[in-house]
């Protein structure tokens, strides 16, 4: 490593910055599917409180919670992809995130089963999703990163947030009746 | 002149200030219209001409100075008595209005403001002010693009009228623009003036008054000239000090001073609970002091976003006028409850709504004098226009006594455009509704009912938009009344907190008639809707937890449910809730962007507990309830 520092100065700086800005993942657990994001994005991870919630939305909407006086939003990440709602456990964990929404930007939260930990995935292990075979929706899918010889699923928060689809609400979806009975 | 901060913000006021006074101009040229003579409406647009010729020369808008100087010229002369005031010249004075809109609207566009093509409009609009005036000769040559020297004496005065403390260096250089002074006697006054005065006073009026004096002196000035100036200025500064017992402050900050309060609000509420959990027996009393004292801050900071509707309705008064002489009708435009209030952002956004309902009324409802007359009515027609306050809401209604609206013409066009079929069975009221239909408002000039439709859905959707409703009402051959119900939208409400199933919320207080015992024996059920007799009366219910699909599994069968009576417009309707919790302050929070389709939640609160309560819409549960039902009976 030294000796292509010594070497290439220039593409080595280059790349320095890259990943002090990319390759911070945050990882954490939904249906017992490890997932990992940007960490860009993620404002504050805090345990979960008390949710309210809100009546003739989809299921992927947990509900709001009072975060600091303001009202935030909390989507269920499971349901949101298609694991069904979340059962709150001890380890349930909301990772509060920003959004932009035209020129303004909304805080979010994502309901998910526990945080594990932050990684380092250099660029060369972040490779291209794969058209098919994934069970998550493969535009939530921003990339794979390999984390010991395992492939990771990077979620596109900006997809699996994407307030214009969420704000979509389509009342009494048979998926209501399902997260009621979860709760 | 640069561009700087100050300046800008200067700029606003004196936007801000243009608009009003134009608003005023107006006001006073419809008194006009109806007594030539009232010498109070002619001073007001004597002053106002006079108001916006000086701040505009204070910011050096050469060309609106130059427009409204020779306005206010022939307004003297009005007032003196040497001109008589035509219909035809106030028609002009109004387009003269326009003109001045026009040209501050472009103003702080530097090209714009020297098109030649608003100079030739001004300049029009003057030719036709003065072609029918006895105007003083040496005001008719005075069309020129610079500050212009009619008589020097009353230039002299108006300058000293102008009591902007901006105006003391522009005092000098007009002095010597008329004439009055040289540039060289200026400069020695200037010198002079900055030598007695160590620090340089912001009060205008003391440093003109120095310079004034300083004048005197050498007595280049005539003393009497002086005198009277000073009397001018004395009298404008005490207009002035009556102006300034109200405060333009920014929306934002008053907002942000909202916002705040809405905050006390919470942390109070959230004392009340600690201490009543904590039982401290003696800070009950400090406890119910804070409480009143925020519930008065809170009341007060509210009230000052309210305005009173008013003004925003007066400003109708002129639409109609242009549009009724426009179509050759004759119609009388009735203001009432112009003193109701309501949030200011509000009064903003239903103005186009407001508009569109009121041309419509012009043009389409009241009929020509000679049909009116033909039909028995009065020549003249009437829109009325009423605003008040009903159950935390604001009503507007536009009533007019024109044509109405052609039932079976709006049917037939309706099975037309396919919206229905002609075999449906609907109500008077819902053909009417029929009206508000996009598909309807397709122009077709061969009825009278066009128009009336064109751009009908949009009215709807913008008062829609802000959670309001629009009911329609019509006779033919008789009028029709429209009523716009819209919220207050205020950032804190008092509301009344329910418990139902495993959530709490909360019913704006304003709207709950009543809380009862829900006897489920006195329930019948119809078509899939539920009522209840409630002392004879026939009452549509709806069970909270039935429509939130949220019903608290521990909850035994016989527990006592309780019904809350609510009102919105001119319906009633129950409320089947678990638990009554009483009444509570709440801050209205909005649920965001996520949240912005959802219908029947208004928004939500923060309890005092740190717990959040939606805040019910009322109306559109109410709708949600009727579709759901309906949903269900045709499947």
């Amino acid at each position: 490593m030294g000796q292509l520092v010594a070497s290439k100065p220039t593409s080595q700086m280059v790349h320095g910055e890259v990943s002090d800005e990319v390759t911070q993942y945050l990882t954490f657990s939904v249906a017992d599917e490890r997932l990992a994001m940007s960490i860009n994005a993620v404002k504050e991870i805090i345990e979960t409180p008390q949710v309210t919630r809100v009546p003739m939305t989809p299921d992927y909407i947990r509900g709001v919670i009072n975060l600091r006086g303001s009202v935030v939003p909390v989507i269920d990440l499971g349901a949101r992809l298609g694991r069904g709602s979340l059962v709150l456990t001890k380890r349930s964990c909301i990772v509060l995130v920003e959004v932009q929404v035209g020129d303004d930007s909304h805080v979010l939260g994502m309901l998910v089963d526990e945080v594990k930990n932050i990684l380092d995935i250099p660029p060369e292990d972040v490779k291209l999703p794969p058209e098919f075979g994934s069970e998550i929706r493969t535009d939530f899918i921003e990339a794979m990163g390999r984390v010991d010889d395992v492939f990771v699923i990077i979620l596109s928060v900006d997809h699996v947030l994407s307030v214009q689809e969420l704000a979509a609400l389509r009342h009494f979806t048979e998926d209501t009746t399902l997260s009621n009975s979860s709760e | 002149m640069t561009t700087n901060n100050a300046q800008l913000v200067f700029l606003q006021v004196f936007l801000e200030e243009v608009a009003e006074v134009l608003q005023s101009v107006e006001t006073a040229l419809l008194a006009l219209e109806k007594n030539q003579f009232e010498d109070e409406s002619l001073n007001a647009v004597f002053r106002a001409m006079h108001t916006i010729k000086g701040a505009a020369a204070a910011f050096g808008y050469t060309p609106v100075v130059n427009f409204t100087h020779r306005v206010e010229t022939l307004m003297d002369a009005v007032r003196s008595g040497q001109m008589v005031l035509t219909p035809a010249l106030i028609k002009t004075l109004f387009e003269c209005c326009d003109h001045i809109a026009h040209m501050i609207e472009v103003i702080t566009d530097d090209d714009a403001l020297l098109n030649t093509d608003l100079q030739h409009t001004g300049e029009i609009l003057l030719a036709r002010l003065y072609s029918a005036s006895p105007i003083p000769t040496n005001d008719q040559n005075a069309i020129q693009p610079l500050i212009e020297s009619p008589p020097i004496y009353t230039r002299y005065l108006d300058l000293l009228a102008l009591p902007v403390h901006e105006q003391v260096d522009c005092f000098g250089d007009l002095l010597v623009s008329i004439g009055a002074l040289t540039p060289a006697e200026l400069a020695q006054a200037v010198q002079t003036q900055r030598n007695s005065l160590a620090t340089r006073t912001t009060d205008c009026a003391i440093s003109t008054q120095q310079l004034g004096e300083i004048r005197v002196e050498p007595s280049s000035v005539k003393a009497n000239v002086l005198e009277n100036t000073m009397k001018t200025q004395e009298n404008v500064r005490a207009k002035r000090q009556e102006e300034t017992r109200v405060i333009r402050v920014d929306a934002q900050r008053l907002g942000h001073l909202i916002d705040l309060v809405g905050e006390l609000v919470t942390s109070s509420a959230a004392i009340r609970v600690m201490v009543k959990r904590a039982g401290i027996d003696n800070m009950t009393e400090v406890v119910d002091g804070v409480d009143y004292l925020v519930s008065e801050i809170r009341d007060n900071a509210l009230q000052l976003r309210m305005v009173a509707i008013g003004e925003s309705l007066s400003r109708f008064r002129r639409v109609v006028r242009d549009v009724s002489q426009e179509l050759g009708k004759s119609i009388e435009l009735i203001i009432t409850g112009g003193e109701t209030e309501l949030d200011k952002t509000v009064v903003e956004k239903i103005t186009d709504p407001l508009t569109h309902l009121i041309r419509n009324a012009v043009d389409h409802g009241i009929e020509m004098p000679a049909i009116r007359q033909a039909a028995g009515k009065l020549t003249t027609g009437t829109i009325h226009l009423n605003a008040y306050h009903d159950s935390g809401h604001i009503v507007i209604e536009i009533n007019d006594d024109g044509a109405g609206l052609d039932a079976a013409l709006i049917r037939a066009k309706a099975e037309l455009k396919g919206l229905i079929k002609p075999e449906d069975v609907l109500t008077h009221e819902e053909i009417l509704r029929l009206i508000f239909a996009p598909g309807l408002s397709t122009k077709d000039q061969a009825t009278n009912l066009s128009g009336r439709g064109v751009g009908m859905d949009v009215v709807r959707r913008n008062i829609e938009a802000l959670r309001g409703t629009v009911e329609l009402e019509s006779q033919f051959g008789i009028g029709t009344k429209i009523t716009i119900i819209l919220p207050l939208t205020l950032a804190i409400i008092e509301g009344f907190l329910v418990g139902a199933g495993r959530d709490q919320y909360v019913i704006p207080l304003s709207q709950v008639a009543e809380c009862v015992e829900m006897n489920v024996n006195e329930t019948r059920k119809h078509r899939g809707e539920h009522y209840i007799n409630l002392r004879g009366e026939v009452l549509p219910f709806i069970r909270l937890t039935d429509l939130f699909e949220n019903a608290d599994s521990t909850r035994t069968a016989n527990q006592r449910e309780s019904l809350v009576v609510v009102r919105f417009g001119h319906h009633k309707m129950g409320l089947v809730v678990d638990t009554l919790l009483g009444e509570l302050q709440t801050v209205i929070k909005p649920l965001g962007k996520l949240f912005e389709r959802l219908r029947g939640v208004a928004g939500a609160t923060i309890l005092g507990t740190g717990d959040i309560a939606l805040i019910l819409d009322v109306a559109e549960l109410a709708t949600i309830s009727h579709s759901n039902v309906v949903i269900k009976n045709s499947s």
